[in-house]
């Protein structure tokens, strides 16, 4: 009995330490983004401020501000390349992670220990090459030049993620149908894709949530005002702007909105699908 | 998609072995290995080579321990199960640069929470200058490079903490084991393979620690890492010779973290 309210003591603990450590610098981001100036450098007064304030939104996201021109632009830009880099990569991991599944292909495991072998690779080892070939032919500053490098830097992950579920997936219906007749492409398209929908959608998400976090790839590659993602703009902010801390902040949970409501509500979905890109 | 993998790391091979500067652009040739000589004679290089191997350190001790503290708190069957899930997701589901941001705002000397708190509670009369030294500089990107990558090392583990049979558990309690036995004895050997594969998940990954940096502290010279050592060669002083040798000398170290990851990896799915 007594060891029993221990644990029950330490779990307790355990879970209050986490929920502090992992909330905590959000939750001061939050309140540091609707305190008014005057409130904040007052010393002795408590953390929460006595007149909350939406300004530094408001700054942020009305129509006619510099401050809102900009980071309206920084924030369609991270949607554009963001959704480009799903159109584009999402069919192609699902395809090429069924066909390793399923078909056997003469050099198939060859080819997915060949893409396991990209991830470890750094980004400065890719980029410096890419950099010199996109400035030689104008491709700099391009959504879509940048969103071709995100899903050639998403793709091996993803295609794994689909492939181990392809894996664990029983193929008997497909053997009777394909027995019937069927081919494997309308197979694909007719049988497999709908029941597959958890399993793209969680491929999408980690392709979205990888694609918004971005950083160094957008600030060598499309760092104009024209194609800078928000990652790029709340940088600006921590380092030359962060004397504005109120719209600093703004700025930063504006940022991290998309991810975390995606990553909260379609939490069963990624984790499935983290678990089968790391584990069975 | 080889195209835009492998045409690049062929490539950044050739450049390090090329005088190729972006200002003297009709000045390119083959140089051997000068520009592998000039990265490793630079002081700087080491430097960024110390920090670098400091947080790799110190975020695979704090990643592996917080994975496992989170992993066995999400475990726990109980109705806020779900809920915890959720936040436990959150620091992996950020962009890292917001992640920087967000602890900036914590250990910042004038309105952080850390100072605020400590003042407050009368633990210290003035702010702590987190930022001023090397060390404590470094112990921050460090906490939270670990603060990103801890959510998907307790996902790994928890996963593989549920594979594991109940009444394994239940058959070692009705021998009289304690709770710590349990864990140590059964529990330890059979998360060994997951423990490997976040280790060097976590290995690899803070090698190549940047965004953090940025947002914490910016580009400074004296906190730089490897990876900000490598930007700038090929992108602040525009020299693609050294900016490629960096490269494949960072990719030496990386190469053998991502060896053990991918062997980790293909072990399991194979």
């Amino acid at each position: 009995m007594r060891t029993r309210l221990l644990w029950r003591g330490i779990y307790l603990a355990a879970v209050v330490i986490f929920l502090l450590f992992t909330l905590g610098p959000v939750l001061w981001c939050l309140i540091i983004s609707i305190t008014p100036e005057a409130e904040m450098f007052r010393s002795g007064v408590g953390l929460i401020p006595a007149h909350a304030t939406l300004e530094n939104y408001a700054r942020l996201l009305g129509m006619n501000s510099r401050e809102s021109t900009n980071f309206m632009e920084a924030l369609s830009n991270s949607l554009i390349t963001a959704g480009a880099t799903i159109l584009i990569g999402l069919p192609i991991a699902v395809a090429a992670g069924y066909a390793l599944a399923r078909v056997k292909v003469r050099g198939g495991r060859i080819l997915l220990i060949a893409m396991l072998l990209t991830m470890p690779v750094p980004i400065l080892a890719t980029i410096i090459p890419l950099y010199a070939l996109y400035a030689t032919i104008g491709l700099l500053d391009n959504h879509f030049a940048l969103a071709a490098v995100y899903v050639s830097s998403t793709l091996p992950l993803v295609t794994l993620i689909i492939t181990n579920h392809f894996r664990s997936f029983p193929d008997e219906i497909e053997q009777a149908a394909l027995m019937d007749g069927a081919g494997r492409v309308r197979l694909f398209f007719d049988v497999v894709l709908p029941v597959s929908y958890p399993i793209v959608l969680s491929a999408a998400l980690v392709m979205f949530l990888w694609a918004w976090g971005q950083y160094m790839i957008p600030l060598i590659l499309a760092s104009s005002r024209a194609t800078k993602p928000l990652s790029v703009m709340v940088a600006e902010f921590s380092s030359k702007e962060f004397f504005l801390y109120g719209m600093t902040a703004a700025a930063g949970i504006l940022a991290m909105l998309a991810p975390a409501v995606f990553a909260v509500v379609f939490r069963r979905y990624l984790i499935s699908g983290l678990t089968e890109g790391g584990v069975e | 998609m080889s195209a835009l993998v492998l045409y690049p790391i062929v490539f950044t091979f050739v450049y390090s072995l090329q005088d190729y500067r972006l200002i003297y652009p009709d000045k390119r040739a083959f140089v051997g290995l000068e520009n592998y000589a000039r990265v490793l004679a630079d002081p700087m290089f080491w430097n960024a080579f110390a920090n670098t191997l400091l947080v790799t350190v110190i975020v695979l001790l704090l990643g592996l321990t917080s994975s496992l503290v989170v992993a066995s708190i999400l475990s726990v069957p109980t109705r806020f199960n779900g809920l915890l899930t959720a936040v436990a997701i959150i620091p992996w589901a950020l962009p890292p640069v917001v992640n920087g941001l967000l602890w900036k705002f914590v250990f910042y000397p004038g309105y952080g929470l850390l100072n605020k708190l400590l003042i407050g509670a009368g633990v210290v009369e003035g702010p702590i200058q987190w930022f001023g030294g090397r060390l404590g500089t470094l112990l921050v990107i460090a906490l939270v490079v670990a603060w990103r990558l801890a959510p998907f090392g307790a996902i790994v583990l928890l996963a593989s903490m549920q594979s594991i049979p109940r009444d394994v558990y239940e058959a070692a309690t009705t021998d009289g084991a304690s709770r710590l036995q349990a864990f140590w004895d059964i529990t330890r050997p059979l998360l060994a393979p997951s423990i490997a594969v976040v280790a060097s998940y976590l290995v690899v990954n803070s090698l190549f620690t940047f965004d953090e940096v940025i947002a914490l502290v910016g580009n400074r010279a004296l906190t730089s890492t490897l990876a900000l050592y490598n930007y700038n060669q090929a992108f602040t002083f525009l020299n693609l010779g050294t900016g490629g040798a960096t490269a494949y000398l960072v990719m030496l170290g990386t190469g053998i973290a991502g060896f053990a990851y991918v062997r980790s990896m293909v072990g399991k799915a194979g």
